[in-house]
């Protein structure tokens, strides 16, 4: 059941963390991921299948696809309509979703699909079927989180990134490009959002609804570890991870998805800057 | 004064169609102070706010070193050898005093590390705590940050609006302090301020500005001499 967490988790991490510095520089929160994830996913399908590349090199051309269709949303939907407000957004953000969905189903049908990858026999420990899938999600997972860390931390874009999430005004009153740095937030979290279309596709499968079912847990996660801080929304993930998993054994699997849903309500009611978020005060 | 560091020459600016500036003329030579008072909405804040790019000017010039800098954006006004200092929000409150530092050598990063020592040796408080988040200072220290910030690039001109707003009365003086030393390194500085008294008497010139428009302007010495300026703008204030 930990492990089954774990894997749950590292699946939600990454975007988590995408979505969370998305809503930094952006300001709303952007429900198109569900769409971006499924582009991933079906970006890694037609490069691994169709055209017979080997995954891992599927994967990287599909965060590539990912990361630039993010950011021609970005520039051709979301900038020409920055000045409403953040819910107006949000339901634009919806409504590209369902629309980048549609498309899909346009061209790949609603069937459900998979990834040519040799067919291991899950391994045993301690009672777990673990496949090495899932092993690999949790090591790049692992992975993601501490270049993102590094990124942000110790770089300068990074530095700027987390500058202009804080105080626009002040960035270009110091020369920041902002148009810059957001073209390059939204590209690199498009890459971690085909990258999830890539680890959905190896733990559930490929369908037009992948992204959509994966939107509320990643939602619930961000919000948990406080929106705007992609740290938190680490520890948001593992936390829904292991709610989900705890859910499955008291109640019927279908439930599962709701349990973000739970989350996010109940964390709205008591603590609405999340665990980790501070409560904005202002004179 | 046409050798002028900073100038502006008959500068309008206002939010949508609402002029606040009207034709503003100004001179700000090398190495001098000029504090700029007046009443509440005399659009003090937003003569700041369009000479740094904040706020678009609708007409007039500025320039910076002979330099037109009017209408540019303010990333670009940020490499013209000028800095400006906002009233609020003027550091970056989730990061670290040393990150906030940095962000202001961004138009140049390999003058960083020379920058950030020759700001730390400035104001050794800011050493002590350069792995704090600027948002856990208190408001004497965040406005160091803030200055440190503004002069990483060694800028000709620093423009200050209101430094001492918000200030413990003890943090006020001290504020003025720094402002003092500051243009002892040879930088010329404009700035606003509501503690007119405290203010004109670190200034070499005075300007005062009512309904968007400069009423006045002297040597700081006789503005604060005169008793026109001292009933309508300094009051029983000090």
């Amino acid at each position: 059941m930990i492990f089954n967490a774990l894997v749950n988790a590292a699946l939600i991490a990454p975007p988590a963390m995408a979505f969370s510095l998305l809503f930094g520089i952006l300001k709303f929160p952007n429900f198109a991921i569900g769409g971006y994830i499924t582009v991933g996913a079906f970006a890694a399908y037609t490069f691994n299948v169709p055209l017979g590349l080997p995954l891992p090199l599927a994967a990287a051309a599909a965060m590539l696809v990912t990361a630039l269709v993010v950011w021609l949303m970005h520039v051709l939907v979301f900038q020409p309509m920055e000045e409403h407000s953040a819910i107006t957004l949000l339901v634009v953000s919806i409504a590209l979703t369902l629309i980048i969905e549609n498309v899909i189903r346009l061209f790949f049908s609603a069937d459900v699909r998979g990834f040519e990858i040799p067919l291991e026999r899950p391994w045993k420990l301690l009672g777990a079927r673990i496949t090495p899938e899932q092993v690999q999600i949790i090591i790049w997972s692992l992975v993601i989180g501490v270049a993102l860390h590094c990124l942000l931390a110790y770089t300068w874009i990074g530095r700027a990134m987390r500058a202009v999430a804080d105080n626009p005004m002040l960035a270009a009153i110091r020369g920041v490009n902002a148009t810059r740095i957001t073209a390059f937030t939204t590209a690199i979290c498009g890459a971690l959002f085909g990258l999830t279309g890539v680890f959905a596709g190896l733990d559930l499968v490929i369908e037009p609804l992948v992204g959509w079912n994966l939107t509320i847990p990643i939602f619930a996660a961000a919000i948990l570890g406080g929106i705007g801080s992609p740290y938190g929304a680490i520890v948001g993930a593992l936390l829904v991870g292991l709610a989900e998993e705890a859910t499955i054994l008291f109640l019927p699997s279908t439930y599962k998805i709701g349990v973000g849903f739970v989350i996010i309500a109940v964390l709205l009611l008591l603590r609405p800057q999340g665990l980790f978020g501070t409560a904005e005060i202002r004179k | 004064m046409s050798d002028a560091l900073l100038k502006t020459r008959a500068l309008q600016s206002g939010y949508g169609k609402t002029i606040i500036c009207h034709d503003v003329t100004l001179d700000l030579a090398p190495g001098e102070i000029t504090c700029i008072i007046g009443p509440n909405g005399a659009g003090k804040s937003t003569l700041l706010k369009t000479i740094a790019g904040v706020v678009r000017p609708v007409s007039g010039s500025v320039t910076v070193a002979g330099r037109e800098i009017a209408g540019l954006p303010a990333a670009q006004v940020a490499r013209s050898g000028m800095a400006y200092v906002p009233q609020e929000a003027n550091v970056f409150r989730q990061l670290t005093t040393h990150e906030n530092l940095t962000m202001g050598s961004w138009g140049d990063k390999t003058r960083t590390q020379e920058a950030c020592d020759r700001i730390y040796e400035m104001f050794p408080d800011l050493a002590r705590l350069r792995q704090t988040r600027a948002g856990n200072l208190s408001g004497g220290q965040r406005q160091m940050v803030a200055f440190g910030m503004a002069l990483m690039l060694a800028p000709k001109v620093l423009l200050l609006d209101e430094p001492s707003a918000g200030l413990s009365p003890l943090m006020v003086g001290q504020m003025f302090d720094i402002v003092q030393r500051v243009n002892g390194e040879g930088v010329a500085i404009l700035m606003v301020e509501q503690n007119a008294i405290q203010g004109l008497r670190i200034a070499d010139h005075g300007i005062v500005m009512a309904a968007g428009r400069v009423a006045l302007q002297d040597q700081a010495s006789n503005l604060l001499a005169s008793k026109e300026v001292s009933e309508l703008y300094l009051g029983s204030r000090s």
